[in-house]
């Protein structure tokens, strides 16, 4: 937007996010308990964790090394000197009676990562990403269940430990599909560099704060200035869980405080809830300011010097990197491109197959139908990590021409994803092995013998004909024969 | 810290922070013994700063699992428990 363009009493919409990563590691990161899945509630707890007097949390090396190669990823400076710092505050899902986390020495500064929304890019600031340590889960019980009416609290600490990365951006977003685009690409970059599971319940968590300011506020590049950004009431919204959640809450928040200011109210600067299955952001009782969390340094651990590691510590291509080489490499379009390269395993499939097949057959394969079945069934492509090699075998069968497409997708892709068999003896089973020449041109020549009134339509011009005569010749050859063929050697016998 | 006295108000903000319920008359209580804690603590003014242990950095442990407490261990010297959880009073 630019002052040129703005019209009197035209509003702006800020937003900037907080965001909680779950890290893959395999331990929790100041002691030794699991961060698997558990059977039982506090089943992965020892006295580090649990905030038992005496503990001493030694920092697990994984989480230091996911949070430099995040900082690598996003172009951030990792410090000369980082420390932990403890956030006291009390409530039951801490035990300690404080989290530990880091305040004024995170360990990435100042980075940035893109986004793509309607074709144009644009870079955000991400002015810190700090380690953590994540809280246990609670459940309010009885009263109805609510925070407020509950009779009491049960809690796990099962979760409690798990390593956490927050990045926080700075008040860079417009609206809140950047801010879903955002989040959808960040999430692509956590998972190619392997310190991040998406499909593990809780893994993100947004916080996001947002304002409405008017545009004439704006310098002539649209940019808003601190003190614009300052003046402005702005709301927190907790408690969003996915990219799609964060679009929907914030575009709920950003209608509500526009017709709170057109009609003359102000907005309060207030915390609220964004309550999923209402799909409204409610008002949270005031929390606690930043000073009350008396934040000091965590003495029991000693401060890190990791900067060096920024060098020593390899990343893989990252997901714009590669969707720009797919392009160029493969010539492909922008869509295509962009499925293939939303996961890495996606993208290293499709690399696989496109060096053995045709890199178009192979994108057809992987970004329509492998990726359109597997979503249809609500299925990740990693829930077939055992099976790539299959589905390898099935784009074989397609392109040494062994098998139609059509058979290939909507049977044995299919059957393989629903019963689990291996291709060749689905093709074997249901006898799709593609009929030989001279059997598909005894079938057509069946057809026209068997259905005079069919071909007269034809030579007199009606071209739907031929759909009914190659649906017969379908028929006769078990679906088998490959339609276009079929077309063609009809239309030669018509044409004659 | 001497100089800024603790108020009535300061006891009754961290007594809130900290979930604490206090009556009345512990709040006076409170705001003497909390003026004279802070006292106390003024003597550490006095230690000379010392330079923590330069060698001290980059403590780490590698990712490797240990064993954790069962269940049964973990919720020992819980007052209360139910299934398998942690019981505590309503909170929000
Ligand atoms: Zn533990």
């Amino acid at each position: 937007m630019t002052a040129q363009t703005v019209q009197q009493g035209e509003l702006v919409t800020v937003i900037g996010l907080e965001v909680h990563v779950q890290l893959e590691t395999e331990t929790k990161i100041f002691c030794g308990c699991s961060t698997g899945d558990a059977d039982e509630p506090n089943e992965h707890v020892c006295p580090v964790c649990l905030g038992l007097p005496g503990a001493l949390p030694v920092v697990n090396e994984a989480a230091v090394e996911a949070a430099v190669k995040i900082g690598k990823a996003i172009d951030a400076e990792i410090p000369q000197e980082t420390r932990f710092h403890r956030k006291n505050y009390y409530y039951p899902d801490l035990p300690k009676n404080f989290q530990i986390t880091q305040y004024d020495e995170p360990i990435c500064q100042s980075g940035e990562l893109e986004v793509r929304v309607e074709g144009e890019r644009r870079p955000i600031e991400i002015e810190r990403a700090h380690l953590e340590e994540d809280p246990g889960s609670l459940q309010h019980v009885g009263g109805g269940g609510g925070i407020d009416s509950a009779e009491y609290t049960l809690i796990d600490y099962n979760r409690a430990g798990t390593p956490l990365m927050e990045i926080v951006t700075a008040p860079d977003f417009r609206s809140p599909a950047e801010v879903r685009a955002f989040l959808a690409e960040l999430e692509e970059v956590l998972e190619y560099l392997g310190v991040f599971d998406a499909e593990r319940d809780g893994s993100l968590r947004v916080d996001a704060n947002l304002s409405i300011v008017e545009a004439a506020e704006a310098d002539e590049n649209g940019e808003l200035s601190t003190e614009a950004l300052e003046s402005a009431n702005r709301t927190e919204v907790k408690n969003i869980s996915s990219h799609k959640g964060a679009e929907k809450a914030l575009a709920y928040e950003e209608t509500r405080q526009k017709n709170a200011i057109q009609r003359g109210r102000v907005v309060e600067q207030e915390t609220r809830h964004w309550d999923e299955s209402r799909g409204i952001t409610v008002s949270m009782r005031s929390k606690a300011e930043e000073k009350d969390y008396r934040y000091f340094e965590e003495a029991d651990i000693p401060p890190l010097q990791v900067a060096h590691w920024r060098e020593e510590i390899e990343i893989p291509e990252l997901p714009r990197a590669r969707r720009e080489r797919f392009r160029e490499e493969y010539a492909l379009d922008e869509e295509a491109a962009s499925k293939l390269t939303s996961t890495k395993q996606v993208a290293d499939f499709y690399e696989d197959l496109a060096s053995e097949f045709d890199p178009d057959l192979a994108a057809t394969w992987v970004a329509d139908e492998l990726l359109g079945e597997l979503n249809y069934r609500d299925m990740a492509i990693t829930e077939l990590e055992d099976r790539l090699d299959e589905v390898a075998r099935l784009v074989e069968l397609v392109a040494t021409d062994e098998i139609t497409a059509k058979n290939a997708k909507e049977i044995v892709l299919r059957t393989m994803l629903d019963e689990g068999a291996a291709p060749d003896a689905i093709v074997e089973a249901e006898g799709l092995g593609k009929t030989d020449e001279g059997e598909v041109q005894a079938a057509v020549e069946a057809a026209i013998a068997d259905n005079p009134d069919a071909v007269a339509d034809y030579a007199e011009g009606d071209d739907g004909a031929i759909n009914f005569l190659v649906g017969q010749v379908m028929q006769a050859t078990g679906g088998s024969a490959d339609p276009g063929t079929v077309n063609q050697l009809l239309r030669a016998e018509l044409d004659d | 810290m001497s100089e800024d006295a603790v108020t009535e108000k300061d006891v009754r903000h961290v007594a809130s922070l900290a979930r604490v319920a206090l009556a009345d008359d512990e709040v006076d209580r409170f705001t003497t013994q909390f003026e004279e804690i802070l006292d106390a603590f003024e003597t550490l003014e006095e230690v000379p700063s010392v330079d923590r242990s330069a060698e001290l950095t980059n403590v780490l442990r590698p990712d490797e699992k240990r064993d954790s407490l069962s269940p049964e261990e973990a919720l020992e010297n819980a007052p209360e428990t139910e299934e398998g959880r942690f019981k505590g009073p309503n909170v929000s």
